[in-house]
């Protein structure tokens, strides 16, 4: 839609975190100033639900969102934490280094939030991953690479 | 391009960082905009299709813009040529909610629209730039009439939170003093001789010249309250007749006070390409284009048809789908082609022997985050009390846009704003509200910039993009490395199967990227099709 881009233009559209005010007068939205305070729990109700839903409970339409709930991928935490860095099939990615990444885009969460989201979402929904995973081994994960807008 | 040039690169996201700062989402993605490549479609006037073999034929998936266009341009050049589409619809984010429109989101949530009549939002595509060509050649050829879609309006807000008491500004007013400002500094520094070693004196001249010209500068070439500045800015109190009718002039803002504000990064919202006037929208909403071209289709396309596998052999390709109205066994569609404008998210999650290099291109490519909301009035208030006739409000607000009706204008009774329309991580919170919370945040802060957003407010319907169930999202987004690894063989025909789409295409989020990437793989599929033909 950027295009008006979309276009959309919308659609046009846009991004690297979507240039967001510095104040927060509602606790429902956030800023860049306090995305990086939010907690593992904050990140998944302010940004995930908004696909896997509230519970993790996923979604079907013409393709699906995963359900979270007792979902034994959660076995391997590098999962969770690969799919959170990366996006996978149209997600977008969390794991840019701040400031970057692309339009309309995605924001960027610490290795923190992300171990926090991580550990957050594999202790929830039915499950019971109990093996917390910590900042340090998150950032020993391939991240995405740093890289500018390019053309559109 | 982003290895080249990495001092260049480094200064440019520092700019982008600054503007992020300072200003809102729309100035970001004004200067993105710009800072890229111009987005010009390449459409070059009808497709030349001619010599189809006899009884070739093209299985079409999905029936947005650019699967419609695939269709019916095959279908003339003598395919033979089915079209399977999830909804029950044609036109896919080509889409217009009406009064009357029901909509069920992924996880649940129904929204009625209970808009009165001939009141619409189009949750997607609002606007077509002029020379999309593609876009503008198909509305011709369909007999959809068009309006002029109003991208930019000087009498319409910016608006910054932090900046003037939360007062919103009008447009006229921030570019004059801007664009006045501006021009007496350059104007005082060429007087000053600070320009003597890169402009000759003879072009100074004529510089100080356009200066006072572009900036509305008075004879000493200062930018201050007269005639002029007030001929852009507007009046204190405007020109009339009789003995009332003498104006008195405006008195321009401070320089401080505009860049503080930060306001300055909407001034150029209509310079960029794909904003420049003229652009249009089709009379009665974006929908009538798929309309229109679901019509002229006729039975070619088949509804409420989920995909639900796509095998292809040496001979053709078969399509598995079920019909989303019954609990019946698939069924299979097949051709001896296929052109595929499923969106990457779904189509990720299809069965698809195609090789390696069109696999992870499409499961490489994320959705943007986007919603829009619509919302009915009990009258125009923004026509009857602050004279705003179309065009759009910007903001530092979580709505970012409000977008004016452009038209009906003074029709008296009811109306429909576009409320908001957001991205990025906003547009990914809306999305996690169910939509009453949506829309109880856009009235909420709608208000803050028109305070009869309270008393007059209706009804109203919040698309939240990631959760419409033919797309799960918005719009491709590539970035300049996913484009280089992967954006060819998303494109390449593989087998007997291409790709079309907006993500396909240098146009993401367009309509007009639909439209070429559709004409640009039929026109491939047509050539292999030709030449198979010839062998057998």
């Amino acid at each position: 839609m950027r295009n008006d881009a979309s276009s959309f233009a919308l659609l046009l559209w846009v991004g690297v975190g979507a240039a967001l005010s510095a104040h927060a007068d509602s606790p429902l939205f956030t800023s860049r100033a306090t995305l990086s305070s939010l907690s593992g729990e904050q990140i998944y109700e302010h940004i995930c639900q908004g696909c896997h839903m509230p519970g993790g409970q996923g979604a079907a339409g013409a393709g699906a969102y995963p359900k979270l709930a007792t979902n034994k991928n959660f076995v391997s935490w590098r999962f969770v934490a690969l799919t959170v860095l990366d996006g996978r099939n149209g997600m977008p990615p969390f794991g840019f280094p701040e400031g970057q990444g692309m339009r309309s885009g995605p924001s960027h969460l610490t290795d923190a939030q992300i171990a926090d989201v991580v550990n957050y979402v594999r202790g929830h929904f039915g499950n019971a991953y109990k093996a917390e995973v910590t900042a340090k081994q998150i950032a020993a994960l391939p991240h995405p690479a740093a890289e500018l807008i390019g053309p559109q | 391009m982003e290895n080249g040039e990495a001092s260049n690169s480094l200064s440019r996201r520092q700019l982008l960082r600054m503007i992020g700062a300072t200003a809102g989402s729309g100035a970001m993605y004004q200067a993105m905009s710009s800072l890229g490549l111009a987005a010009a479609s390449t459409y070059e006037g009808p497709i030349d299709l001619q010599g189809a073999p006899r009884g070739a034929s093209v299985l079409v998936l999905g029936a947005g813009m650019a699967g419609m266009t695939a269709a019916y341009e095959l279908r003339n050049a003598g395919y033979k040529v089915q079209l399977l589409e999830y909804n029950a619809r044609p036109g896919g984010r080509n889409w217009t909610l009406r009064g009357g429109d029901r909509y069920t989101e992924m996880g649940g949530h129904t929204q009625q629209c209970e808009f009165d009549k001939d009141l619409y939002i189009n949750p997607g595509p609002w606007r077509i730039p002029y020379h999309h060509h593609g876009m503008m050649h198909y509305t011709k050829l369909l007999g959809v009439p068009l309006e002029p879609f109003f991208q930019v309006n000087y009498n319409a807000y910016l608006h910054s939170s932090a900046a003037f008491g939360g007062k919103p500004q009008r447009f006229r007013e921030v570019k004059a003093d801007y664009q006045g400002h501006v021009a007496e500094l350059l104007a005082k520094a060429t007087r000053q001789n600070s320009l003597d070693a890169s402009v000759t004196k003879e072009d100074q001249e004529m510089l100080l010249e356009s200066l006072r010209e572009w900036g509305a500068l008075d004879s000493s070439y200062a930018y201050t309250a007269s005639g002029a500045s007030s001929d852009r800015r507007g009046y204190e109190r405007s020109p009339g007749g009789g003995l009332s009718g003498r104006p008195i002039p405006s008195k321009p803002m401070a320089l401080h006070d505009v860049l503080d504000s930060g306001l300055w990064s909407g001034v150029a919202n209509g310079d960029t390409f794909d904003m420049q006037t003229a652009l249009f929208q089709p009379a009665g909403g974006m929908g009538r284009i798929g309309e229109a071209f679901g019509r002229e289709l006729g039975p070619v396309i088949r509804y409420n048809a989920k995909v639900t596998d796509i095998h292809q052999d040496e001979r053709g390709v078969t399509v598995a789908f079920t019909d989303t109205r019954e609990q019946g066994a698939p069924q299979t569609a097949r051709a001896d082609w296929c052109l595929c404008t499923i969106p990457l998210p779904i189509l990720a999650q299809i069965p698809m022997n195609v090789g390696q290099a069109m696999a992870s291109a499409i499961s490489a490519v994320p959705y943007a985050a986007a919603i829009k909301a619509g919302l009915q009035f009990k009258r125009r208030f923004w026509e009857e009390d602050e004279k705003i006739f179309g065009g759009i409000t910007y903001t530092d607000l979580p709505i970012m846009n409000i977008g004016y009706p452009n038209t009906g204008f003074q029709s008296g009774g009811k109306g429909v704003l576009l409320g908001a329309y957001v991205w990025g991580l906003r547009a990914m919170e809306f999305t996690a509200m169910p939509p009453p919370e949506r829309l109880k945040k856009v009235v909420d802060y709608g208000s803050q910039i028109h305070p009869q957003y309270h008393k007059e407010f209706e009804n109203g319907v919040a698309v939240a993009w990631h959760r419409v169930p033919f797309t799960m999202g918005c719009f491709g987004m590539w970035t300049a490395a996913t484009r280089a690894k992967h954006y060819d063989d998303l494109c390449q025909i593989d087998g007997r199967i291409a790709l079309a789409g907006e993500h396909a295409s240098f146009l993401g989020g367009w309509q007009e990227g639909a439209v070429t990437s559709a004409l640009d793989a039929i026109g491939r599929l047509h050539q292999h099709a030709v030449a198979q033909g010839e062998k057998a």
